[in-house]
């Protein structure tokens, strides 16, 4: 499939169906899918998938700032040269979306990532647990949060939040 | 009465801790572990260790703290690396090093000297299963999964000459052997011989047991210090003996210290490149080979032997 | 871990963090049965340096350079790809010369790297003398890549906008003169892994993995094409010079060890006939475009094929010299799924080989955020007190 092909589908399959989204070509090569309802989301990865599309390149999660009290989790799935990214926007207090590893079982890593660096719950992710932080690392701390400043968790902070100050070894 | 006791075992004394057995043989081993490092690493484009490496690492370790980790038996972890090495020093004094007759000799001590050479790998495998350690467990699995699968081949190829002299005694086989090439009459039971003495020294390509690639040192993975250089003593006494063995059974005998050397070392060369040449078999691989092919091959030598020996008398 | 002796029929093979076969860190959890492996996970993180927040706080140029250190390997993609990312963001259009000099370093570089993971593979299926000769080869094009850069890793190849050095007709030479020397070599090399009983026998059919579980499990690269899936970025979704040195895809169908050793050598002779090209039609003119020092507002995503498959950038400008976020997602992690896939029910030994037959890079995967436990203040150290920490230590080293 071409890039061009890639693109009239996908697009085909966001703008003339059910689903309520805004879409954007910022590049020649890239369709950008902004999603206003969370429940659209499982049906257009399986829609993609359906039409092989589903390739997960990447998640990437961004944080848009106290200000804006928002997180943004971007789906990005490539076809030749052709990206579209699924945008989500997420409550920055109470961040949640659905766990992607039924349909693509290599968004595991993904999302265990976007979990414990932005701290964003992934509903009914198979294996919840960290990946690259340790794993006495406090909670509520998510390292790629705008107002996380870095130097700011002690390694005895960090040992007496789990384990009572006690070191694990495991 | 005691000091001529001690006065007639001077000798004995002499041949058990100094030459031919004994310090002797120590050095001996090392300078052969040496010679295979250096052949090898020659052999794979690199420049190798100096020639006192393998000497220079064995001091290094009797000087370090020996670890005991928990849970072993204390007793056993001490014990085994010395058992080891006395079975194999022991072993020397029944075998013609140096192209000297042996020290002592018995009739049936070739089978001695196959068990007492077995005791090393035996030591191994329960130093290995005597440690907590996953890798050692591993590894002690290993080595006695492979112990099982070398040893009939190697015995019975190392039987056909003695078949052949008529004598399970070493002195009267290598009298026997002295100037007859049995290579040229029993090249299956030679070649099983060459390899089934790589695996009992855990020699690539048969060094599944001690993959530091899958379990770091295998058995050993938990010894450090003493134990350690004992075993690898014992070790390198096991590799001259193997090859004074084949040596004198296989290759024309080794009535002096020159044809020794010469003909021990060609069969290390021969070994070396095994060791270049090929890619290490996984446990699996290596009990089916020594059980598909190298214990038939032997049988099948013996069997042209026995029937040959039949025709001829 | 050893408190007690386990009794059960089953156990636990730790390997890695530290770990013989492992040369970066890692750590997996190997369940086997004997000698079956019946579970396997994965636990990343052990090289951790906060790379993703660190570029936040710096600016554009600086952290070209901090992104060249991501990996030693592959370092001069990780560059090209920020650029890339970069320069598209501005608006900027690099000189062709410029983009074929790319092109060439990072040709280089996939041979480098390609040669380094034939020798480990080898020496993890204990066949020491190809490594040992393999690496001896390598040497050749590690001393190409010093002629032209001055240094062995870390090129240093790419500024924002261009690139730092030129190319005369004597270096172009050596490297012609390396390159004949290094594709008879690779010749051999191709028939050892595919002719060598041994060799084939610790390989071939082992870790198989068919087209379709390699699309599902999302590989890229190398692991991806021994499986037959067309996936080549340089082909799909040409970037830089190769819309005008187009590169072929090199396919094998069989999905084992032995395919994938196969790919990774014959993509060397697609290397070396792109270099050829490139050496023989290098587009005259300038080196470099001015940059601006603020990039644009703005969002793009950059994908460039790295030696092992697929590196992707997500850059995102808030229109000030420093970057709002930069996001990395490192073909290893791509392929760490299919490891812990494949090895079920395959032998411990041959755990190591499917695991390096991706071409797993530790350092890639971990880039987040700094941890320190062994320094004396139970205090995390930022960026400044460790670079103050390193002045003070070479100080004192020679006072």
């Amino acid at each position: 499939m071409n890039t061009q092909e890639a693109l009239k589908i996908a697009s085909l399959l966001v703008e003339e169906w059910v689903w309520t989204t805004e879409t954007e070509r910022p590049e020649p090569n890239r369709l950008d899918v902004k999603l206003t309802k969370l429940d659209d989301f499982i049906p257009i990865v399986v829609g993609l998938r359906v039409q092989r599309l589903g390739y997960l390149s990447a998640i990437t999660g961004l944080d848009l700032g106290p200000e804006v009290g928002e997180l943004e989790v971007l789906y990005h799935f490539c076809t030749a040269a052709a990206v579209v990214t699924l945008r989500l926007r997420v409550p920055r207090d109470n961040p949640s979306v659905p766990s992607l590893c039924s349909i693509i079982p290599s968004a595991e890593p993904f999302e265990r990532e976007l979990r414990e660096m932005f701290g964003v719950d992934v509903d009914k992710h198979p294996n919840p647990i960290h990946i690259y932080l340790p794993d006495d690392w406090p909670v509520d701390t998510y390292p790629l949060r705008k107002d996380f400043e870095q130097g700011t968790v002690s390694t005895a902070v960090r040992r007496g939040v789990k384990h009572d100050g006690k070191e694990n070894n495991g | 009465m005691g000091s001529t006791t001690i006065m007639n075992n001077i000798p004995n004394l002499v041949a058990l801790l100094i030459f031919p057995a004994g310090l002797f043989l120590l050095l001996c081993g090392l300078f052969y572990e040496w010679a295979d490092r250096k052949l090898l690493a020659q052999l794979q484009n690199r420049i190798g260790p100096r020639w006192f490496q393998p000497l220079a690492d064995i001091i290094k370790l009797l000087a370090k703290e020996e670890v005991i980790p928990d849970g072993v038996n204390p007793t056993l972890f001490i014990g085994l690396p010395i058992i080891a090495l006395a079975g194999g020093l022991t072993a020397a004094l029944y075998v013609p090093i140096v192209g000297l007759l042996p020290s002592y000799g018995l009739p049936g001590d070739l089978i001695i000297t196959i068990y007492l050479l077995s005791l090393l790998t035996l030591c191994l495998g329960l130093a290995g299963s005597n440690t907590l350690d996953r890798f050692s467990l591993v590894g002690a699995t290993r080595t006695l999964t492979q112990l099982f699968s070398y040893e009939a081949p190697f015995m019975l190829a190392l039987l056909g000459p003695a078949f052949v002299a008529r004598s399970w005694q070493i002195s009267v086989i290598t009298t026997f052997t002295n100037n007859r090439w049995l290579i040229l009459s029993q090249p299956l039971g030679f070649l099983v011989a060459v390899i089934a003495l790589m695996g009992k020294l855990e020699l690539p390509p048969f060094d599944a047991p001690e993959a530091e690639t899958e379990i770091v040192a295998g058995a050993l993975t938990e010894y450090s210090g003493r134990g350690l250089a004992l075993f690898r003593l014992g070790k390198g006494v096991a590799l001259v003996i193997g090859l004074t063995l084949i040596a004198s059974f296989y290759l024309g005998g080794v009535t002096n210290p020159f044809l020794f050397f010469v003909k021990t070392l060609t069969l290390l060369l021969v070994v070396v490149a095994l060791q270049a040449l090929l890619t290490r078999l996984r446990i699996d691989q290596t009990v089916g080979l020594w059980w598909r092919y190298g214990t038939l091959l032997v049988l099948a030598q013996w069997l042209v032997t026995i029937v040959w020996h039949g025709v001829a008398t | 871990m050893m408190e007690k002796k386990i009794m059960d029929e089953t156990f636990t093979v730790p390997i890695g963090p530290q770990h013989p076969a492992l040369k970066e860190p890692s750590h997996f959890r190997i369940t086997v049965d004997g000698e079956i492996v019946t579970n396997a996970v994965v636990r990343l993180g052990y090289a951790h340096r906060g790379i993703e927040k660190a570029v936040e706080g710096r600016n554009w140029i600086q952290n070209l350079y901090m992104l060249e250190r991501i990996c030693g390997i592959c370092s001069h993609i990780h560059a090209t790809a920020y650029c890339l990312g970069v320069e598209q963001l501005a608006g900027v259009e690099v000189p062709p010369r410029a983009q074929a000099i790319r092109v060439l370093t990072a040709e280089l570089e996939r041979i480098h790297s390609h040669f380094l993971w034939v020798g480990v593979a080898a020496h993890e299926a204990g066949f020491d003398t190809l490594f040992m000769y393999i690496w001896r080869d390598r040497e050749t094009v590690m001393d190409l890549l010093e002629t032209l850069s001055g240094n062995r890793v870390n090129y240093s190849v790419n500024i924002l906008g261009g690139v730092k050095f030129d190319i005369n007709e004597e270096q172009a030479d050596a490297i012609r003169k390396g390159l004949d020397y290094l594709e008879e070599r690779t010749n051999h090399y191709l028939d050892v892994v595919s002719n060598d009983a041994m060799f084939l026998q610790r390989t071939s059919g082992i870790g198989v993995m068919t087209r379709n579980q390699a699309e599902v499990l999302g590989t890229v690269g190398p692991t991806a094409r021994a499986s037959n899936v067309a996936r080549d970025v340089r082909v799909e979704a040409p970037y830089g010079a190769y819309f005008d040195y187009p590169a072929n895809i090199v396919l094998e169908e069989r999905g084992d060890l032995t395919a994938r050793f196969v790919v990774r050598i014959k993509e060397l002779f697609e290397s070396y006939r792109l270099i050829r090209l490139i050496l023989d039609t290098l587009p005259s003119g300038d080196l470099e475009t001015r940059m601006p020092r603020r990039i644009k507002e703005g969002e793009t995503v950059c994908r460039v094929e790295a030696p092992r498959g697929e590196l992707f950038y997500f850059i995102k400008s808030n229109g000030t010299d420093m970057p709002e976020r930069i996001k990395i997602r490192t073909p290893t992690i791509c392929n760490m799924t299919s490891v812990v896939k494949l090895v079920i029910g395959h032998q411990l030994a041959d755990v190591p080989m499917i695991l390096v037959g991706i071409d797993p890079c530790f350092s890639c995967n971990d880039r987040m955020v700094i941890l320190d436990r062994s320094d004396g203040y139970k205090q995390q150290w930022t960026w400044e007190a460790l670079r103050q920490h390193g002045i003070d230590y070479y100080h004192e080293q020679h006072s």
